[in-house]
């Protein structure tokens, strides 16, 4: 029941925030969150649960993306005829196409191999896509207009909120049908194979078969966000299937937890959050995000949803309330000491000339600022050292149970 | 009535010859133990017939199946199932996790997609039936990997036996276990291993004459001898090869 609940939940959020927010930037996010949700689930089929390292999961976004817009051009010019609503089934079956050849071959073995083959693949097709011009559009790629075909149910998707609501149909459908694989006996053995190719053998189970379904599957639906992206821009170039889109899904998918199911969710929500709003307020936003992973992989290997799932213990035994204040206090100061370590990298950048940070102004060429800065600090910087001793105990006392089974934050 | 034979099997890596010519005969439903000296090959032996290596010549049948050369998971499928000498469960998969995905290939679930694991309320009855039997029902939503040792131990033989196969081959069950821990564990193979076909590599004379009803004894790659516990005990050329007077001695048998 609680299950049920949650995916209740889930189908009322996705289909109410543009209820909440409908501004027109609010509804780009919107659309740009359900592409990136349901790649980057597809991304975790092989990562997170198949324990596969891909470099080139772009290829079947892109790919599934590129005969979207091809599909929706035969749509405009009538060779052929149906909704556009289906066109994320065709991104999903390019996939699926595209999946199918290349992991006939590359998941013999998992591992530095199948990262270098995908990696190869990777760049392979991107140079493709240049070469290929009457397909991929050279640099310019290829656009479409979604506005043609017979309408649905009277809708014919002039604006963006009524490709949202499709979108959100499809993110649902896919994110239902993504969760029902990892219940399946092919989505088990697949973290099985993850966790031990060799046992799964001898348990009768040949670890590439049980690759090559994850793999397959993954493709799909990689292929269906390409089909959204197509349905929401119009037009989709090189740039949506090369390496950059590639390490883009590994970043959300890792950030957000890879050992979750809804961890892809959550980083794909922080990731087009941080995308969309973090580079109207700085130019350095890149440089925070990369920041940002190398932290998630130092302090929090089991990514935002690891985090939150670590309190389940504490949840479960009433003691969560007992550890807000000690979060604050030693949260206050950490928070202060990333924000001056971001105005000192503001501040190297914007060399010489004063310009907003937070509710400040601050300026590179004053000293004194300089040294404001190194006092807060420094000074949050020992503060929160000296703290994290009491987090420390308020966390072993929140979870002491008789069977020692997770460690603490840190 | 023989259920496992190899015929003349040899293995070599390199120029190193491990196994070199071994004939063995194990019968349908006998307790079968192979013991020797470390280095005489029995590991070696073990993934030969379980499909890890490939022989370099020489054959094995299984019920009358050639499975020499076939991939592992082929041979699992006829019912030949094995455990490691190294603890080798899924240890991020729960407990329950790991004895029921031993269980889905003879379930006929193979690589289904179409079937939900939850719905399959025998299947789940039965891992954990099992589990109740390796005595890690309580830990069923554990972790694999954080048991202790001994429960990992336990958790591998459940993971070998879960596909009800017929031939079970067990390597070094009891190794790095404490007195307690081994009879545990003892009490527990003979358990599970009822009406089976169990053959085993073991160093602990004790385990292997209070256990086997045969032994085969392999030195340097070659079985030197195949038979009764007592028939072994007696054999000069086994006492010369490899039993020393302390193991004799362990065994039970100070006459010899």
């Amino acid at each position: 029941m609680g299950k049920f609940a949650a995916w209740v939940g889930y189908l009322i959020v996705l289909l109410g925030l543009p209820q909440l927010f409908d501004s027109v930037l609010a509804i780009t996010i919107f659309n740009q969150m359900a592409i990136a949700i349901v790649f980057a689930l597809s991304y975790n089929m092989l990562l997170g649960q198949g324990g596969m390292l891909s470099f080139g999961h772009a290829v079947y976004f892109g790919l599934g993306g590129f005969m979207a817009v091809h599909a929706l051009i035969m749509i405009e010019f009538e060779t052929v005829y149906f909704s556009i609503t289906l066109i994320p089934l065709v991104g999903g079956l390019i996939g699926l196409i595209a999946a199918v050849f290349v992991g006939s071959f590359s998941t013999h073995k998992a591992g530095t191999v199948f990262a270098m083959i995908s990696l190869g693949i990777g760049e392979l097709v991107a140079a493709s896509s240049l070469i290929f011009v009457s397909f991929f559009g050279g640099e310019a790629g290829v656009s479409a207009d979604r506005t043609f075909g017979p309408p649905f149910f009277g809708v014919e998707f002039f604006q963006d909120v009524e490709i949202y609501y499709l979108s959100a149909g499809w993110v649902f459908v896919s994110t239902v049908f993504m969760y029902l694989f990892t219940q399946t006996p092919a989505g088990r053995m697949a973290n099985a194979v993850r966790d031990n190719p060799e046992r799964a053998e001898f348990i009768g189970y040949s670890a590439r078969r049980v690759r090559f379904i994850s793999f397959c599957t993954s493709g799909f639906f990689a292929g269906v966000a390409g089909g959204l992206f197509a349905l929401n821009y119009e037009f989709i170039t090189e740039e949506n299937l090369n390496a950059v889109t590639s390490g883009r899904v590994l970043l959300m998918a890792y950030i957000g937890g890879l050992g979750y199911f809804i961890g892809p969710i959550i980083g794909a929500v922080v990731l087009t959050l941080m995308n969309s709003l973090l580079s109207n307020y700085t130019e350095l936003w890149m440089l925070y995000l990369g920041m940002m992973f190398v932290l998630t992989v130092l302090f929090l290997p089991r990514g935002f949803a690891g985090f939150i799932m670590m309190h389940q213990t504490a949840w479960l035994r009433g003691k969560l309330s007992s550890l807000f204040l000690p979060y604050l206090i030693t949260g206050t100061p950490a928070i202060m000491f990333g924000g001056s370590i971001l105005a000192a990298i503001e501040m190297l950048h914007h060399e010489g000339e004063p310009f907003g940070f937070l509710f400040l102004t601050l300026d590179s060429g004053n000293t004194l600022h300089w040294l404001a800065l190194a006092a807060v600090g420094a000074a949050s910087y020992f503060a929160c050292r000296r703290s994290l001793g009491q987090l420390n105990v308020a966390w072993e006392e929140a979870n002491r149970m008789d069977n020692p089974t997770e460690g603490g934050p840190g | 009535m023989s259920i496992l034979s190899l015929h003349n099997v040899s293995k070599s890596f390199g120029k190193t010859e491990i196994i070199r010519g071994v004939n063995l005969d194990i019968q349908a439903g006998e307790r079968h133990a192979i013991i020797g000296p470390n280095g005489a090959g029995k590991s070696t032996l073990f993934h030969l017939i379980s499909g890890k290596y490939q022989l370099s010549s020489g054959r094995i049948t299984f019920r009358d199946q050639e499975i020499q050369n076939r991939p592992p998971y082929e041979i699992a499928r006829l019912g030949l199932a094995r455990s490691f000498q190294v603890t080798n469960i899924f240890p991020r998969l729960s407990v329950f996790e790991n004895v029921r995905c031993g269980m889905l290939w003879q379930q006929g679930l193979g690589y289904s997609f179409r079937h939900l694991l939850g719905r399959q309320t025998e299947l789940n009855a039965r891992a954990i039936h099992l589990l109740e039997e390796i005595n890690l029902a309580d830990r069923a939503d554990f972790p694999a990997g954080e048991l202790a040792y001994a429960q990992q131990r336990a958790l591998e033989l459940g993971v070998a036996i879960a596909s009800g196969a017929d031939l079970i081959m067990l390597d070094e069950p009891v190794a790095g276990m404490s007195l307690s821990e081994a009879e545990a564990a003892v009490s527990l193979i003979r358990k599970i291993t009822k009406g089976k076909t169990l053959v085993m590599v073991e160093h602990d004379m004790n385990i292997v004459f209070d256990i086997a009803d045969r032994i085969s004894v392999l030195v340097y790659g070659e079985i030197i001898a195949s038979d009764s516990p007592q028939a072994v005990r007696a054999n000069p050329k086994v006492q010369e090869a490899y039993l020393g007077e302390a193991a004799l001695a362990a065994a039970g048998d100070n006459d010899a």
